[in-house]
């Protein structure tokens, strides 16, 4: 196997509080292959979305956060960058696609502003008109009619899916070799969330991006991942090829998530524990187990 | 019509229908309160004949609508009467002593806007540490004492035992002052290319209008830091992050623009409130503004002079608060398009 994009191994996260450390991540490990789409599903609470800050340098910026393990990207150890060098990785070799495109959009500034500012980052003489072309081209590869139109637009102009495409785009904008999608279009309708997740998985496969996709939501991880981690309560449960790990779910936690969608075909709302110990097992790397 | 128009217009045309009010309002309580204005101009020596005239010649027995009436058709011709205190047209009277309360009212609305705003953003970035707390404390104790006691205080502090400033008035007296173009002081050194008078009346200034700003100062680095602290929670602000924006950049422009929207309607109410309390700090200073003249003609029920001095105070605050709008509107996109999607 290649070198992975990213790997983290044994990485432990606490907060320091009051009343002594509170771990969040008891030793996570997982590693993205170049061009691989992973995803990494689990309830909330369960530590997704701190794996993603972490990832990207943010949380290292907080004061109360301990942070142990080994972080690489392409091949580089993050927690050995200054915090000016992991600030330079952000939004040129990695970014991130948020939860809800509208409110992560600036509400005072128009599309084609914080367009500029992103491209930006990769050239820094980059002028006006450049920018403008750069970003009508990339709205353009994520099927929005008008994009000059929508460049001049503020967030609050545009439909939820439409700023899910722009945030798409600008996520892709600078052709990182990262890309996290944390929970991408959970505020929006089902519908549209579908739309610009085919939009999105077309894109980042045509460009070879890996994606580090977050989500509680199996179905859409399902269709858009090559391999799955379940996180529960801070550690991975559960690990192996999506195929493999949805026709196989072995741990007992994997199995509740599953059975806990709701069917379309009726059955009324799944009753499950809200706790077991059950859940606790220890891990089951089907890649290990299950050789391909 | 553009938006910023259609705001303008929509924004005179409710100032105009406030100023009315406030001038039917104004107009009929200055002749509610007892007391008879001719027989307090001519003093308790006049005979009773005298007392009749004068109220004849002012009309002051007719109907308070015939009486309006009248004032508004003067009004329309820019005439607001003649002051019994001074013996002049009020239009004169206001004309000499408006602009030295508008120079300080300006200046401490500067200092207001320079210090409050650049303070709560200090404190917003550095919430939880010593010069957060220090910030807090400060601007708690400039909004909780009232202007005229701070004016107290730092004549006190900063004119008296430390003889730093000049105790009271607009400009030494040893000086000869500018001939008078504008009124305002500070231009009119300007203009007249006096820049020693100038630097004079500005150490003149100084204190008066700290004072008169201090509790505006207070309330906008409040105001700044309760809302930068909320916009800095904001998921655009984490995706500003994400893309390794540098932080002061973050605070500069992402942060501190949506912040601003909300404590510029403060300030603009604050800028008001000190047109009212510089009477009191121009009293304390001995500042030769409006406030004398005010004081003097509410006591002497000087009917025509009060009317035409509230009605100043009330045209400038809604001057300030048209200008506010347009500067929200303009940081505000939102505001800007609601304006234009209205039928």
């Amino acid at each position: 196997m290649s070198d992975p994009i990213l790997s983290l191994r044994d990485l432990k996260l606490g907060f320091k509080t009051y009343e002594g450390l509170v771990e969040v991540l008891h030793g996570i490990s997982l590693r993205i292959g170049r061009g691989e789409k992973v995803a990494l599903v689990g309830e909330s609470g369960s530590g997704k979305s701190v794996t993603a800050r972490i990832i990207l340098g943010l949380l290292q910026e907080l004061k109360a956060a301990r942070i142990s393990g080994a972080i690489h990207f392409d091949g580089a150890d993050l927690e050995k960058l200054s915090r000016r060098e992991r600030q330079a990785l952000r939004g040129t070799r990695m970014s991130m696609i948020f939860q809800d495109p509208t409110s992560s959009l600036n509400p005072v500034f128009p599309i084609h502003v914080q367009f500029h500012e992103v491209l930006r980052r990769m050239d820094r003489n980059l002028t006006q008109k450049q920018g403008m072309q750069r970003a009508i081209s990339l709205l353009t590869d994520v099927s929005i009619p008008e994009p000059e139109r929508v460049l001049q637009a503020y967030a609050f102009q545009l439909s939820g899916g439409m700023n899910q495409r722009v945030m798409i785009a600008m996520a892709l904008a600078n052709e990182p070799s990262l890309l996290i999608a944390d929970e991408p279009g959970t505020a929006l309708d089902v519908t549209v969330q579908a739309q610009t997740l085919h939009l999105m998985r077309d894109l980042v496969v045509r460009k070879g991006t890996s994606v580090l996709f977050i989500s509680h939501n199996l179905g859409v991880v399902r269709e858009f991942a090559d391999r799955v981690y379940v996180i529960y309560k801070g550690r991975i449960v559960e690990h192996g090829p999506t195929d493999t790990l949805f026709s196989k779910p072995l741990h007992p936690y994997t199995k509740a998530l599953m059975a806990a969608v709701p069917r379309i075909t009726g059955g009324g709302i799944p009753d499950i524990a809200e706790n077991s110990e059950a859940f606790l097992d220890p891990m089951i790397d089907h890649e290990v187990e299950v050789p391909a | 019509m553009s938006p910023v128009v259609q705001l303008l217009a929509k924004r005179l045309s409710i100032s105009v229908i406030v100023l009315i009010g406030v001038s039917m309002l104004i107009f009929a309580i200055a002749r509610i309160i007892p007391g008879d204005p001719a027989r307090i101009a001519l003093g308790p020596n006049a005979t009773a004949e005298q007392v009749v005239q004068l109220r004849d010649k002012l009309h002051l027995d007719d109907s308070i609508i015939v009486q309006y009436a009248n004032f508004v058709s003067d009004f329309a011709r820019g005439d607001l009467g003649i002051s019994l205190y001074t013996n002049r047209p009020v239009t004169t009277d206001i004309a000499q002593f408006l602009p030295a309360t508008l120079e300080l009212v300006f200046v401490a609305g500067l200092f207001m806007i320079g210090f409050g705003i650049p303070l709560g953003i200090l404190s917003a970035r550095h919430r939880g540490k010593a010069a957060d707390n220090v910030v807090r404390v400060l601007s708690l104790l400039g909004v909780s004492a009232p202007s005229f006691v701070w004016a107290v205080i730092l004549m006190l502090l900063f004119a008296f035992f430390l003889p730093i400033f000049p105790i009271a008035g607009q400009i030494s007296d040893t000086l000869t002052v500018p001939p008078r173009m504008t009124g305002f002081l500070l231009f009119d050194c300007l203009l007249a290319g006096d820049l020693r008078a100038f630097a004079d009346a500005a150490h003149h200034i100084v204190l008066p209008a700290f004072a008169l700003s201090l509790s505006g100062i207070g309330q906008a680095a409040r105001l700044t830091r309760a809302n930068m602290i909320e916009t800095y929670d904001k998921p655009y602000i984490e995706m500003a992050r994400s893309y390794g924006f540098p932080e002061q950049r973050i605070a500069r422009r992402y942060a501190f623009r949506p912040s601003l929207i909300p404590s510029l309607t403060i300030i603009g109410l604050d800028f008001a409130a000190m047109l009212g309390n510089a009477f009191l700090v121009e009293a304390v200073y001995a500042w030769p503004g409006l406030s004398r003249y005010g004081v003097q003609v509410i006591l002497r029920k000087d009917l025509n002079a009060i009317v035409g001095t509230v009605l100043v105070i009330s045209a400038t605050f809604l001057v300030v608060n048209i200008i506010v709008d347009l500067l929200i509107a303009f940081i505000n996109p939102r505001i800007r398009y609601a304006e234009r999607s209205r039928p």
